[in-house]
């Protein structure tokens, strides 16, 4: 029979660990670990959920980090909240995906200015009061794919564009960057002679696909501004019977989406849009130490295709 | 003689499904106007329209069921896609044979619908408020079956290593095509749906029933028409179709995906609608939703075809939502 005082007393000094400030300042030994606090957006996306996954991954390999996530669930206001909490919590350092930037500038700046450093992945918020910004860029990104699809076209075919979302800023930029590597206007033989919107939606894609497969033939490549959606398109030209008439790709290259469809030898290519996971750890323990880091940290991407992915794809800097 | 034929005419011309015929005429003939160099007069765009409806059409049996009962079903979206991440996990990962999985994500579905159905019907909730709380229990069920991921033949062993199985052979079934290669096994799935929607409403007592509550329900009651069990008769219809535009909808993106089908509900209901079928209940039928899921159909190929801007068809298709309804209420 345990003692009743002594386990009261336990389980209060146990809360009071678990709340208030009294945790601030971990020494950051695997006995007092540093505690880092990540806010995701939302987990709806496996894109995010792969964010996650990276982030994990690094901070097993230390001992001296324990993460604490959050999932604001695609709400603002959620996450806004789960950032004051983790610096009432006394994490030592924040991760933020932010689903917006507006709402959540004011609470990144309240908890930057209270000392805790702050990284902003993907997404970016208002100012400079955080700590570093890391993030990919979707017109690189699209310039590759596009630069890659007129080198293997040879400079002469006909181009079908899947796009994303288009009020959105990556289905933007991925249409602006690729068009700006594919160059039609210095390459008269390259196409875009459809181009649909399929909103990031693998049943859109395939929609959108039948359309142009009934529209156009041939058709030399389909450049689809996600990973799903390229599937989504090979579906629809697979029964149509002309999957081998065409190349695919798409971007996004997650490990169990994007890059198992080359493996399979469903892409052609794709492009890595980087979640920044690893790259966030990395960093965190710079700050942590005290390094001064850069204000701004922008991913460079990767290309799979057959020959490579085994490999785990090719940087492209 | 000839006036006899000209009066029955003009008695066909004002019944509801008459209307709803002329405004996918009108569609088929916007069709033929834009028809994208020809790409309309190919049957394969007409079965590629067929296929892509499919889904929508499934989910729209059921909801027309619903509708007649007075009632709404929000939940199918969510119903959805839980049946597509439960077929492809039962099929994938778990390598369960084609017929046990179909059996058992069917009957889920119709357990789903019928527990939605009972909260309407003993429980006494309003149908929006029992199937919004459906469609997102579902959905949150849904990601738990997957586990917030895609269910893919990219398979994870227990031990952590990865591998690529072969997709069962009923995904490709699903997703192939008879009739010469004219038809989607989907599109003959969606008109056995649309057949059996049909017997019930129209030739079984249950449908009779479903007609009575949904146009009076207290009167229904006191001429001995057992209320409870017709409604949730209607839901376990819906939440059965749910679940096999479900397996149909894995099929087609050979995976089960917990964020498929967003929604798609509304599809479903603007379907029914245009069809002539109105949301207040007591009347309506399968036949005019067909027609309304052809419409639709048309309208989003036509769209689709001519490449037209997102923002485009989105206000067009709010129009001629609007346009089809008052076309359908123009004369009594």
């Amino acid at each position: 029979m345990p003692n009743r005082p002594v386990l009261i007393l336990g389980l209060t000094l146990a809360l009071a660990s678990c709340v208030g400030d009294g945790g601030r300042g971990h020494a950051g030994t695997p006995d007092d670990p540093f505690v880092i606090g990540m806010s995701q957006a939302n987990l709806g996306e496996p894109w995010r959920v792969q964010m996650d996954a990276d982030v994990r991954a690094a901070a097993e390999a230390h001992a001296n980090l324990r993460v604490i996530f959050k999932d604001a669930q695609n709400n603002s206001l959620t996450q806004r909240a789960q950032v004051e909490e983790l610096v009432e919590q006394g994490v030592d350092l924040i991760i933020i995906s932010p689903k917006e930037a507006a709402p959540l500038t004011g609470p990144v700046a309240a908890a930057y200015r209270a000392g805790i450093p702050v990284i902003v992945l993907d997404r970016e918020v208002q100012g400079d009061e955080y700590t570093t910004f890391i993030g990919a860029d979707n017109v690189r990104i699209g310039r590759e794919a596009g630069r890659w699809i007129r080198e293997a076209l040879g400079g002469k075919g006909k181009i079908v564009e899947l796009k994303g979302l288009m009020t959105s800023t990556p289905g933007q930029d991925r249409n602006q960057g690729f068009l700006e590597g594919l160059d039609p206007a210095a390459n008269p033989g390259l196409e875009v002679v459809f181009s649909g919107e399929m909103e990031w939606l693998e049943p859109n894609a395939r929609t959108e696909m039948e359309s142009a497969l009934a529209t156009h033939d041939p058709i030399d490549v389909v450049y689809a501004h996600n990973d799903p959606g390229a599937h989504g398109a090979w579906l629809a030209a697979r029964a149509a019977g002309r999957e081998e008439e065409m190349l695919f790709v798409g971007i996004d290259a997650l490990p169990h989406e994007g890059q198992q469809y080359v493996a399979q030898g469903i892409l052609d290519a794709t492009f890595l849009y980087p979640t920044g996971g690893a790259e966030a750890i990395d960093l965190a323990l710079r700050i942590l130490a005290g390094e001064q880091v850069p204000k701004r940290i922008t991913l460079g991407t990767r290309i799979f295709t057959a020959e490579n992915v085994a490999r785990g794809g090719d940087p492209i800097e | 003689m000839n006036r006899g034929v000209s009066s029955r005419l003009r008695r066909f011309l004002a019944t509801p499904f008459a209307r709803a015929l002329l405004a996918l005429l009108l569609m088929v003939g916007l069709g033929i106007a834009f028809n994208a160099d020809g790409a309309f007069f190919r049957w394969s765009v007409h079965r590629d329209m067929l296929r892509q409806v499919s889904v929508y059409g499934i989910l729209a049996c059921g909801m027309t069921v619903v509708i007649v009962s007075a009632g709404i079903d929000l939940s199918v979206s969510s119903v959805l896609a839980l049946s597509a991440v439960t077929f492809a996990t039962l099929t994938l990962p778990m390598g369960w044979g084609a017929t046990t999985a179909i059996l058992a994500v069917l009957a889920a579905g119709a357990a789903l619908g019928s527990l939605s159905g009972f909260l309407v019907a003993r429980m006494r909730i309003q149908p929006f408020i029992v199937t919004l709380a459906m469609m997102v229990f579902a959905r949150g069920l849904a990601k738990v079956v997957s586990g917030g991921k895609k269910v893919t033949n990219y398979v994870l062993a227990p031990d952590g290593s990865s591998q690529v199985v072969d997709l069962p052979r009923v995904f490709e079934l699903i997703d192939s095509r008879v009739l010469g290669g004219n038809l989607s096994i989907v599109t003959v799935v969606f008109l056995a749906c649309v057949a059996l929607t049909w017997v019930v409403l129209e030739r079984l007592r249950v449908g009779r029933h479903i007609y009575a509550v949904g146009g009076n329900a207290e009167a229904a009651r006191l001429s001995g028409v057992p209320v409870g069990r017709t409604l949730v008769a209607a839901y376990a219809l819906s939440g059965l179709f749910a679940a096999v535009a479900g397996i149909c909808q894995a099929a087609q993106e050979t995976q089960g995906d917990p964020e498929t089908g967003m929604g798609y509900e509304l599809d479903a209901i603007a379907m029914v609608v245009i069809g002539g079928t109105p949301l207040t209940g007591g009347k309506g039928s399968v036949t005019l939703t067909l027609v309304g899921v052809l419409t639709i159909g048309y309208l989003q190929k036509i769209l689709s075809l001519n490449a037209a801007p997102e923002a485009t068809r989105l206000m067009l298709t709010g129009v001629i939502i609007v346009c089809a309804v008052l076309f359908q209420r123009g004369r009594k």
